[in-house]
């Protein structure tokens, strides 16, 4: 329409215009309400006054070349109209992003800097469609993006999620363990720090030993021979050693006292024997006088001596069911070698004796 | 055309928040400049529940705010948080983000659980929480639990879960026989109670799962979940048959998670 003809028509029917400039340079002039679809032209009009002719052109940023331009005004000119229901909308915006994917981002571009938040929902989340499901190479070959990252790093986000729950239980687990054997390791450096000054005389020992034939002490006996033995190239405690070839010379006694007072205790039994055991007797014995587990502390391996562990907790169990029975043999002394268990936090054994018999 | 130099870093954070925590790692191995979008908090508060802050800030681990939004999410996958002074547990399924709560056996309410001779409250580095609940003998077992749907992720399908074990020397009253599962929601019950041996044979079909934990689990119950109506979940274990006593169970609590719903 010429600028004549334009003035020949009545006001009302004159419709306003919108003067574009992409940044090729062309300029272009769109439908006033269809532009103003966009924040940014928006902004442009009524902020600046910008766009209400040919030589105050509102310049768009440089994303939206003519092409964007041209789609972007179809999509506003659509939705801007308010009498269209939701599910023409959703109908139209449908076939509207069916374009290759090249178009789709350009798009996106191009309506992010015209702020143009409605479109940018919809082509993302064609774009996100696209990805879902994809092969990291897949992506790769749609989007044109190089494989610049290093092995390492493609292994990285898959470190973060092997933290086994099973891993973490066994930690706790076993730095429970842990806790304790180092509370009985420093008893037992007590006890080494005691030895040294022991200097009783054998016979002393010999009748302490055999005074206490019927509880816990007798015990640590049978375990400080077998340990003796280990020990021996040990100069730990060079005291307490010449004590205890002493006493391996003595004669069936002891040896026997030793034997048959055997225990298969291990880890929990022992935690109360232990601590009763600082008299200075029982030093002599046994400069170790806990239990293998803490023994060969540092020479195990923690998997091994999870087993252990295990393996004691069995014991213990079934020693604990066992118990009336376990009890008769430990006040008839004499039997040998059948493992007994003092459990001296008899807390669980005692209770269940208890409740058996008020079944 | 490279997507990175086409589109402006908020744009790809929006396109990838959009799609779902797997293809967000898959998009972080794709390449260099991918990854630095794939791992922005823009991406993961997206992944992250709507109400997360107000969790975290409610619960023990409330430092976990300072981290960037990805650890947050992770951690909160792998590591279950206590909330409610340590009486529930809360963390989120990593496929989707979606939310799992555990009642802890302090948050159930557990008949006759207060008298020491009929249930005892052990503490033990297996639980997750501070104590769980361990049997002695009771004729009458009555556990219940309650939660609130709104906490609970919408539009999502959820399965209760009872977290147990059997103490097996201890355990009487359950070999081969069942007790009652029930869940109820909203108020509506259309249910029936589902009935369970917790100590199934061998040629019983298996209902009772290991899990992950080193606990046991049976399901009690499925039901999906809207958009968070009001009104709650009733949970509940039951098996009040008085002509035999039940010994040797040890309750750590009821999960709450998604369930697939074809699973």
């Amino acid at each position: 329409m010429s600028e004549v003809d334009m003035a020949v028509i009545k006001p009302e029917m004159m419709k306003s215009y919108i003067w574009l400039q992409t940044a090729d340079g062309s300029i272009q002039q769109v439908e006033q309400e269809v532009a103003m679809f966009c924040p940014m032209i928006c902004h442009e009009v009524i902020q600046k006054g910008m766009g209400s002719s040919k030589n105050y052109a509102i310049s768009l940023p440089q994303r939206v070349n003519p092409a964007m331009l041209s789609l972007i005004l179809d999509y506003c000119r659509f939705h801007q109209v308010p009498g269209r229901s939701n599910k023409e909308r959703k109908s139209f915006d449908e076939k509207f992003i069916r374009m290759d994917t090249k178009r789709l981002c350009e798009l996106t571009s191009a309506a992010d800097s015209l702020q143009l938040k409605p479109l940018v929902d919809l082509t993302s989340r064609a774009l996100a469609r696209i990805i879902e499901g994809k092969s990291p190479e897949e992506i790769r070959e749609i989007f044109h993006l190089p494989d610049d990252l290093t092995e390492e790093e493609k292994l990285e986000p898959l470190k973060n999620t092997t933290d086994d729950p099973r891993i973490r239980l066994l930690n706790r687990l076993y730095a429970k363990k842990r806790k304790e054997l180092k509370e009985r390791q420093k008893l037992k450096n007590i006890e080494v720090e005691e030895e040294r000054v022991d200097d009783r005389s054998v016979d002393d020992l010999l009748s302490f030993i055999n005074g206490d034939n019927g509880d816990s002490k007798g015990i640590k006996n049978s375990k400080s021979k077998k340990k003796n033995r280990r020990r021996k190239d040990q100069q730990k405690n060079t005291s307490a050693n010449e004590a205890i070839k002493n006493h391996n010379k003595e004669p069936n006694g002891l040896n026997q006292v030793c034997r048959s007072a055997e225990v298969g205790q291990k880890v929990r039994a022992g935690v109360g024997a232990t601590s009763n055991l600082h008299d200075v007797g029982d030093d002599i014995f046994d400069n170790k006088n806990e239990l293998d587990d803490v023994d060969i502390d540092d020479e195990i391996d923690p998997a091994l001596k999870e087993k252990i562990d295990r393996e004691v907790e069995d014991f213990a169990r079934r020693l604990n069911s066992d118990w009336p029975e376990r009890m008769q043999e430990i006040l008839s002394f004499g039997h040998e070698r059948k493992p007994v268990h003092f459990s001296l936090n008899g807390n669980g054994s005692l209770r269940r004796y208890a409740n058996s018999e008020q079944r | 055309m490279e997507i990175t130099r086409i589109l402006p870093d908020e744009c790809q954070s929006l396109i990838i928040s959009l799609t779902s925590p797997a293809d967000a790692c898959r998009s972080a191995i794709v390449s260099h400049a991918f990854r630095a979008v794939a791992y922005t908090d823009a991406v993961w508060e997206k992944f992250l529940p709507s109400d997360y802050r107000s969790i975290l800030s409610g619960s023990s681990s409330s430092s976990l705010l300072s981290l960037g939004k990805k650890d947050v999410y992770f951690h909160l996958c792998f590591h279950p948080i206590l909330i409610q002074n340590g009486t529930m547990s809360f963390q989120l399924k990593k496929e989707s983000g979606k939310k799992c709560y555990m009642l802890g056996a302090r948050a159930l309410s557990i008949i006759w659980g207060d008298t020491p001779s009929y249930w005892t409250w052990k503490s033990l580095p297996e639980s997750r929480f501070s104590e769980f609940a361990e049997l002695k003998l009771v004729w009458w077992l009555e556990v219940k639990g309650m939660i609130d749907i709104r906490i609970l992720s919408s539009n999502t399908n959820y399965a209760a879960y009872l977290v147990f074990k059997l103490r097996n020397r201890r355990t009487i009253g359950f070999r081969h026989r069942a007790v009652g599962l029930h869940i109820n929601v909203g108020g509506i019950t259309s249910r029936e109670v589902r009935r369970v041996s917790l100590d199934p044979s061998q040629n019983e079909i298996q209902h009772v799962r290991q899990r992950e934990d080193g606990w046991m689990e049976v399901e009690m119950g499925e039901f999906f979940n809207e958009c968070g109506d009001d009104g709650t979940v009733q949970l509940s274990l039951r098996e009040v048959d008085t002509s035999y006593f039940k010994q040797g169970l040890n309750i750590e609590g009821i999960e709450l998670r998604p369930k697939d719903t074809d699973s």
